[in-house]
This record gives structure tokens, C-alpha cells and sequence, in this order.
């Protein structure tokens, strides 16, 4: 057994005095900073928009690559609902979860389950109404398919 | 506030998706932070870090050819170091527990669940600023102090010999 030695915040370099600190901190909640930052996002959307719809043809493009499916649905998963995409990032999201939990159980995914979710991310990407009741309904129904399919591949 | 003391900053972002480090940098920019780096990987972050005198990292977890795990690891543990104290926020969307405990055990100090939002963000750069963690070095880790909640009043039982009088880790 060795002795650790516990390191106090005083006992090393910090990014900025004790004071600084608590200003900056207050100013990361203030309301102004959350308007200015909805604004820069807003200003990002429609290229970040963009990025969404090319990574949605790359996920379409890697059918039956089951890894490269996986890569590119994670990308979507990470950053389509900050462009104001939400049900394209909550389908990705669901893809990605269905991976995850077949990797844990052992078991390969379901081709058709995988290709419904890209057929559906595709669809919801270029909907006008993207995050509409039409879309939550297929946001919902692909989590029941999949908690059907994982409950399915249970031991 | 003005954002003079933020200037003051500089924070690298590790990400190999180069719209996410766009909006980092973005919303970094939004609260005053002007010196920003960019890395598309953890070499790349590595060789940013030995040149630039960086106040804070944020990093994507999936990158290749070094992750971001393996990135926090050596910020932490390398004698090359130039900064092992340094914060490393890891932003990222493998959410599930044994990478998110592999992180943490890297040396990460705070996560963010992806997608991104600013509150989640600036929430995490205010607890940091506010509530820096103690830092702890044994022989198997270095960094943050993974036990976030600390109870003065705890009397026990201890999981480690001696842990109640100084610290003391297998």
C-alpha cells in the first residue's frame, strides 16, 4: 500500500484569481451570455445544417457497413439537434443506443432495424417539419422496435 | 461583466469534427475568450499543449489516431507534461458507463453529453472556475479527485486503511 498524497486547489496553478473566478462564474449565467450564445448558434444553423445533410448522405452511402454506420450516426447523434435538427439527432441517438447495447449483449445488429433508422434519419433531415408531431411518432416508434429487438436479444 | 477576463485565456479544443470545433469556438468566442487552438486529435493536442500555455481543454472522447482518453492520460502522467493540472472537459456523445469511468480514470475533470448546448458548457467552465478539484497522486493515478461529493462529517467505514487519517490509497 502507498500513500497518495491529496492536492488542494491553493497548492497548484489556477486559470484565474480567487475573485476572477467568481465574476466570470456569474457572468456564465447571467442571461446576456445565454442570449448572445443562443445567437451564435442561431447564426450557425444553417451551416451547421448543412454538415447534417452531408453527414446523412454519408450514412446513407455506408449501407450494410455496419461500422461506418455506427461512425456516422454517432456524428449526427453529436451535433444535429444543435443545429435544430431534433428528431434527426433523437432517431441517431436511438441508432446509436441499439449498437451500444447489441455490442454489450454480444449480438450482431438487425440489418433491417439499422436500415428503418437511416431510412428514417434521412426522412427526418429533409422534412419541412422536421421536429412535427410526425416525427415524434417515428422517433417513438423506433425506440419501442428496438427496446422490442433488445428485449428480443436478451439472454 | 466585460470580457476582459476571459481574454486572458486560452483554451484548446480537441475535436475531429471540424463543425463542433467551429461552434466551440463560436460560443468560447461569445463570452470573450479570443485565444482559441484547434487540434483534430490528441498528437496533435499534445504538440499545441508543449508549445501553448493553455488555461483550459476541451476534448472529444472518439478521435483517431489518439483519443481523447489516451490524451487526458498523457496530459496527466507524462513527465513531457506542461501542464498536468490543466482542466480537460470531455465533450463527447459515448455516454456509456465504462467510457465514461475509462475518462475519469484518464484524469478527466468534467464531461459534457453531446449534442452541445451552451448552458451545458458554461455551466461546466463555472464549475471549474468556482469549485476547482483537489488533485490526488498515487502510484495508479493522477489527477482531479474522482470523489466529487466530500462529506466533513462522514465517520465512516472506510474502504481504504488509514484513509481518515491521512489520505492514505492502496
Amino acid at each position: 500500500m502507498t500513500k497518495g498524497q491529496l492536492i488542494p486547489p491553493d497548492d497548484y496553478p489556477q486559470m484565474v484569481s480567487k475573485s476572477d473566478a467568481a465574476k466570470m462564474a456569474r457572468a456564465l449565467r447571467s442571461p446576456e451570455t445565454a442570449a448572445r450564445a443562443a445567437k451564435v448558434i442561431q447564426q450557425q444553423s444553417q451551416k451547421l445544417q448543412s454538415a447534417v445533410h452531408d453527414y446523412v448522405r454519408e450514412l446513407e452511402n455506408a449501407a450494410g457497413n455496419l461500422s461506418l454506420v455506427f461512425e456516422k450516426a454517432h456524428e449526427l447523434r453529436g451535433f444535429a439537434e444543435t443545429a435544430g435538427l431534433r428528431a434527426t439527432g433523437r432517431i441517431a441517438s436511438g441508432l446509436c443506443r441499439y449498437f451500444d447495447e447489441m455490442e454489450k449483449l454480444g449480438t450482431v445488429p438487425d440489418k433491417a432495424v439499422v436500415a428503418l433508422h437511416v431510412s428514417a434519419i434521412g426522412r427526418a433531415a429533409r422534412a419541412k417539419d422536421e421536429a412535427g408531431r410526425m416525427s415524434d411518432a417515428v422517433v417513438k416508434e423506433l425506440a419501442a422496435l428496438v427496446a422490442h429487438k433488445l428485449a428480443e436479444a436478451a439472454p | 461583466m466585460s470580457g476582459s477576463a476571459f481574454e486572458v485565456l486560452q483554451v484548446l479544443v480537441v475535436e475531429d469534427n471540424q463543425h463542433m470545433r467551429s461552434l466551440l469556438r463560436s460560443l468560447l468566442n461569445s463570452i470573450g475568450i479570443r485565444e482559441i487552438h484547434e487540434a483534430a486529435n490528441g498528437a496533435a493536442a499534445l504538440e499545441i499543449l508543449r508549445e501553448k500555455s493553455c488555461d483550459l481543454v476541451l476534448s472529444d472522447l472518439a478521435m483517431k489516431p489518439m483519443d481523447g482518453i489516451d490524451f487526458t492520460r498523457d496530459v496527466r502522467q507524462s513527465p513531457r507534461s506542461a501542464n498536468p493540472f490543466v482542466p480537460v472537459i470531455m465533450v463527447t456523445g459515448h455516454t456509456e458507463r465504462h467510457k465514461v469511468e475509462a475518462a475519469r480514470d484518464a484524469g478527466v475533470t468534467e464531461f459534457i453529453a453531446k449534442p452541445v448546448t451552451a448552458q451545458s458548457l458554461f455551466a461546466r467552465i463555472a464549475e471549474i472556475l468556482e469549485r476547482p478539484r483537489a488533485f490526488v497522486r498515487c502510484d495508479s493515478y493522477f489527477g482531479p479527485d474522482r470523489r466529487r461529493k466530500a462529506q466533513d462529517d462522514y465517520a465512516g467505514p472506510w474502504r481504504r486503511h488509514g484513509d481518515h487519517h491521512d489520505h492514505q490509497v492502496p
